[in-house]
């Protein structure tokens, strides 16, 4: 037992990450090297912390001191089972997406220094969301994870593509932390603290829409940060960094830390304090973005953006689900899905380095019989994705739908229709791309992926398979006594499957047979707007930042300009300049005027001390 | 009364323990000098330094922990390692350039002055204040006109000198007046309130030439540290002595003048209570001290283009900041003061060692000459950063904390005395002031074009390895809570 080894988990990835960028920028395979160690070694901490061979606790300590005591910034970590579970998926599926980049990233001419720092930078600040003991440094965690995510998508920089994505994700998300910051303060101003482990019990006494307008700044945040319906516009665009980084950060944790905040401020506060109008709000926001994604990824040709799509929407259910206040069930739904969303990212990774970063599936085809293993490994997350009775997906799914089934009927029905698109669209990217003939130079000559790429998806893909089963998930669901309850055959589990066949059905019926040259149902309107991801992005591109924004700015400039820049900055630049000559002048190097000036400064020094009493 | 029965009443040796090994080892090193003339000199820098680096261990491990001793020692070993490292030294050799003779000195005499700040630090009478704080000042004397063939570096002895001599005069005037009014040269809290309350006789009177007595030797210690009105001699001293004395006098010599005003203002604490009619008098004083160091240093910084002037200024500047804790009067006083100025300390050192390194390179002391310094030593260029953005006061470095702790305890005093806004006022604007004059240097290095002439500085090892410890130190401990925790 070490007292303050927690630490470890947030300083070991931050002091790699430095020597990484300051010492081995010029040498990849140290800098590499170092990056997977700190994750192991992070990964090794957290199991024994969940085995109990460790009990060290952390200390807290006040970080920044101000005059009044409730304002003081602490540090501090929550090492309940929410946070060391989380930290279980976060290090494991880190640890596997490290180990993953070296056979990705390797022949890749750009820095790799940069990335693994990037990707040492980004571990440092998840763990700073999942741990944190305050909002102060949720909101820490929450700027980083952003920054290091700008970072990793515009790891290609030189790629206008994703430069452009790379800004679009840092300035969206800042869209939902202005929310969230408000948020933050308003909490602090009606619940007098921002430690979690204060927060207990104080809702009672506060107004309800007071609360209420709290609850919806602190999910502006999650609504940024997860992807949810109106900003959800970044998380497709993201894909454009590296794969690893889409596993990763894009699908399995960072995307996550969203619901994670909600179902952290849920059992802190209570539920009492997600008054109805909120949950309202959070599930209507959930269902719309799980729809919404749901029908626009039925049309996507790029193997990234079809799961790109199916992350916004699986998202969607685990917000609907805190809406319906069964964080149980959102954190168990993030559980499994982190595991076989990171399995299918990597999974599409392999592919596509071994079709020479092709990802559109129209041009892939027949990679069933060039590349078994990995195709295996996909299929079990798109069983566990789709929810076959017996994989991860399943359980969890089965669990929001109970949920829903109990609270809303009418979300129950929207999580049953989302169901059936998601089947639908994964069993046309399979069948597209892996069955039939190759369709492209590259396709014809995929091999299957190397050991370090095979061995995270083999995991992975074990986890996809068993994690949902009570005896692996009561002890590892992200949730203070998660107990998965007993299944049973109802009217959800009928719901699901006809879901499931339904989509299924109509999948095979459509792109089973034919030779597969481009897709059936493209080609009409609705295809079209699906393609254009429903005209949102071009909404925001013309209204918001064409239109409203170039106005606003003129407006802006305008008082910039005059009161300012004129007025304020040269204005006190100009006295200060002038005081600041006067004072050198006086300063002029004669000796004489220097000992009268200490004089005569001695004589009013003495008179203000002695000669007032 | 006895001097004798009163010194070991009032003291013990062994505190002084590591100050009579540092003077051992300066005799010692003068010895070398003169017995072994084959000996590079340069080689006493380094054994000075390793000499005050132990001495500055052994105070961090001692029970009761000397911060301005420690901070002292400290500063006087990095300061060494400059002088290390600067080879200009040699141009005060009475043998022509390119010849060491008669340059030993200069390794040993920041030693003895550092063995009086230890002094200095133990004192709890003036004449222990008096006899350490002249064997600074006469060490100072000496280094700053070092360079006897360097009109800059003569002109900065005479004037230090002389301004010096008036502040001692002062000094000496009031300790008299001390010793008149209360009978006694003891700083002890009961000889000041009886003296306050007008001694035996209990008249006004006394009062009265006491606090005369007290203003004297505070402004004794306003010239050490560099506050006005005792700041005068401050920007042409520090341009124009050599750099590893200017740093001595910027990091070290300040430390002293702290050390001498806590020790000065500690025993009135319990009696300048905020809201009684010393407290306010005392508030009175130092803000408007604080407010007018504040204003010169900070605003006369803005025209400078002599990085060492420049820094003159900072450090008046820096001096400002630190009379403000003097407000706030509580048990807290002497950690805020130490940590403000280990914060100043690492990032100045820092920014003395660059200067050394351009000026000894590029033969010029101009912000202009580190001019494309972030293209042909980025490494470099980002640590002079780090130290600058921390004198400056930007978040996660140290520099921020300890500017931060200096508005918590001006917010502290405004809670008995109101009327301390405008003070407010001056430190933004003065804090600001400082982001324009302290980023000159990082616009010289990023943004303006290098000379065709310039090559990339070869940065010697001992630089390197100082300077990343400093940026690292005042990285953690400005990110980190773990050490400095508020009390």
């Amino acid at each position: 037992m070490i007292q303050n080894l927690p630490w470890l988990f947030l300083l070991l990835p931050l002091v790699v990450a430095a020597i990484d960028w300051v010492c081995f920028s010029k040498r990849p395979c140290v800098a590499a090297t170092l990056s997977l160690l700190s994750a192991a070694a992070t990964f090794a901490l957290c199991v024994a912390y969940l085995l109990g061979l460790e009990t060290g606790t952390p200390g807290t300590y006040t970080w920044m001191p101000a005059s009044v005591e409730q304002l003081n910034l602490h540090l501090g970590l929550v090492m309940d089972p929410l946070a060391m579970r989380m930290m279980l998926v976060v290090t494991g599926i880190g640890l596997l997406v490290h180990l993953f980049s070296l056979g990705y990233m390797k022949g890749d001419s750009s820095n790799l220094s940069r990335y693994f720092a990037g990707l040492s930078i980004f571990m440092f600040s998840m763990t700073c969301i999942v741990m944190a003991s305050n909002l102060v440094m949720t909101f820490i965690g929450w700027e980083m994870v952003g920054f290091s995510s700008y970072l990793l998508i515009g790891h290609w920089f030189h790629k206008d593509s994703a430069a452009d994505a790379a800004k679009k994700a840092f300035i969206t998300n800042r869209v939902g932390d202005f929310g969230f910051l408000i948020g933050i303060l308003l909490t602090l101003g009606i619940f007098g603290t921002m430690n979690f482990a204060e927060m207990g019990g104080k809702a009672a006494g506060i107004a309800p829409a007071m609360l209420t307008v709290t609850i919806i700044c602190l999910f502006c945040g999650a609504v940024g940060k997860s992807a949810q319906f109106p900003l959800h516009v970044w998380l497709p665009d993201a894909m454009e960094g590296p794969t690893p980084v889409s596993a990763l950060i894009h699908a399995a944790t960072m995307v996550a830390a969203g619901v994670y905040m909600l179902v952290r401020l849920q059992v802190s506060m209570g539920t009492a304090a997600f008054t109805d109008t909120a949950c309202m709000v959070i599930a209507t926001v959930g269902a719309i973005t799980a729809v919404l994604a749901a029908i626009i990824a039925t049309q996507q040709d790029d193997i990234k953006r079809v799961l790109a799509y199916s992350t916004l929407s699986q998202l969607g259910y685990m917000v609907m689900a805190v809406g319906l206040l069964a964080g149980e069930a959102a954190m168990f739904h993030l559980y499994t899905h982190a595991w076989f969303k990171a399995l299918l990212f990597l999974g599409a990774g392999a592919i596509i380095i071994c079709c020479h970063h092709e990802q559109d599936i129209w041009k892939m085809g027949g990679l069933a019989k060039r590349m078994p293993l990995t195709v295996l490994c996909f299929l079990m997350g798109t069983f566990a994705l789709i929810a076959i009775p017996g994989f991860s997906g399943f359980f969890s799914k089965e669990a929001i739908l109970d949920a829903a089934l109990a609270k809303c009927p009418v979300f129950f029905w929207v999580g049953a229709g989302v169901a059936a698109l998601t089947t639908f669209y994964m069993v046309r990217l399979c069948i597209v791309a892996f069955l039939g003939r190759a369709r492209d130079h590259w396709a014809e000559h995929a091999k299957e992926a190397g050991a370090t790429m095979l061995l995270p998806l083999l995991v992975l893909a074990v986890m996809a398979i068993i994690s949902g089963y009570g005896f692996i998930a009561d002890w590892l669901v992200p949730f203070e006594g998660f107990h998965a309850h007993g299944f049973s055959v109802g009217l959800p589990f009928y719901v699901s499957m006809g879901a499931l066949v339904i989509g299924l059905f109509l999948a095979v019926a459509i792109y089973g047979f034919g030779k597969r040259g481009n897709d059936p149902l493209a080609g009409n309107f609705i295809s079209r707007a699906l393609r254009n991801r429903l005209y949102i992005d071009t909404l925001y591109d013309k209204v918001l930042i064409g239109g409203i924004q170039e106005m606003f700015s003129h407006v802006v400039e305008f008082i910039d300009a005059a009161c300012i820049r004129g007025l304020l900055a040269q204005g006190l630049a100009w006295i200060t300049t002038r005081i600041g000559i006067l004072l050198s002048w006086i300063q002029n190097g004669s000796l004489r005027s220097y000992t009268v000036a200490a004089g005569l400064g001695v004589v009013i020094l003495v008179y203000i001390l002695a000669f007032q009493l | 009364m006895n001097i004798e029965s009163t010194i070991s009443a009032t003291y013990n040796w062994c505190q002084f323990t590591p100050a009579f090994a540092l003077v051992g080892l300066a005799a010692l090193l003068l010895m070398a000098d003169t017995f072994l003339p084959k000996v590079p000199k340069r080689l006493y820098a380094f054994i000075g330094a390793a000499g005050a680096f132990l001495a500055a261990y052994f105070m961090a491990k001692a029970p009761h922990f000397n911060t301005f001793g420690f901070l002292a020692c400290f500063s006087t070993g990095l300061c060494l390692l400059l002088a290390f490292d600067y080879k200009a030294i040699s141009c005060a050799s009475i043998g022509g350039e390119g010849n060491e003779e008669g340059t030993g000195e200069f390794y040993a005499l920041p030693l003895v002055a550092c063995a009086g700040i230890l002094c200095l630090t133990q004192a709890k009478d003036l004449i222990m204040l008096f006899v350490s704080l002249e064997v600074i000042t006469l060490t100072s004397y000496v280094l700053t006109g070092y360079f006897r063939r360097n009109q800059g570096s003569i002109e900065a002895g005479i004037k230090y000198l002389v301004l010096g001599a008036l502040s001692t005069g002062l000094l000496v005037f009031g300790a008299a007046w001390y010793f008149g009014m209360s009978g006694s040269f003891s700083l002890d809290t009961d000889v000041i309130a009886s003296a306050l309350r007008g001694g035996v006789a209990g008249t006004a009177t006394v009062a009265v030439g006491f606090l005369m007595a007290v203003a004297l030797l505070f402004a004794g210690a306003f010239f050490k540290v560099g506050a006005a009105p005792m700041h005068v001699w401050i920007p042409d001293v520090y341009q124009g002595a050599p750099t590893p004395t200017t740093a001595w006098l910027a990091v070290a010599s300040k430390t002293a003048g702290f050390a001498m005003l806590c020790a000065l203002v500690v025993p009135f604490v319990p009696l300048a209570i905020p809201g009684t009619n010393l407290g306010n008098i005392f508030i009175c004083t130092f803000s408007l001290v604080a407010a007018a160091t504040l204003l010169i240093g900070n605003l006369g910084a803005l025209r400078q283009n002599n990085a060492k002037r420049l820094l003159g200024y900072s450090s008046i500047g820096q001096a400002g900041f630190i009379m403000v804790f003097f407000l706030n009067l509580n048990g807290a006083l002497e950690f805020l003061v130490s940590q403000y100025l280990l914060a100043y300390t690492l990032a100045t050192v820092g920014a003395f060692y660059a200067i050394a390194m351009v000026r000894t390179q590029r033969g010029s002391e101009e912000i202009a000459a580190f001019r494309g310094l972030g293209k042909s030593n980025p490494r470099t260029a980002f640590l002079i950063t780090v130290c600058m953005a921390s004198l400056a006061g930007v978040p996660l470095t140290m520099g921020f904390l300890v500017k931060m702790y200096s508005f918590i305890a001006l917010v502290g005093a405004v809670q008995y005395t109101s009327c301390l806004y405008w003070l407010l006022g001056i430190m933004i604007i003065c804090a600001a002031a400082g982001f324009y004059y302290y980023f000159k240097m990082i616009r010289a290095m990023y943004w303006d074009k290098a000379q065709p002439e310039d090559k990339p500085l070869c940065v010697p090892v001992s630089t390197g390895i100082v300077l990343s410890l400093c940026t690292l130190a005042l990285i953690i401990l400005g990110t980190l809570p773990l050490l400095v925790s508020f009390q």
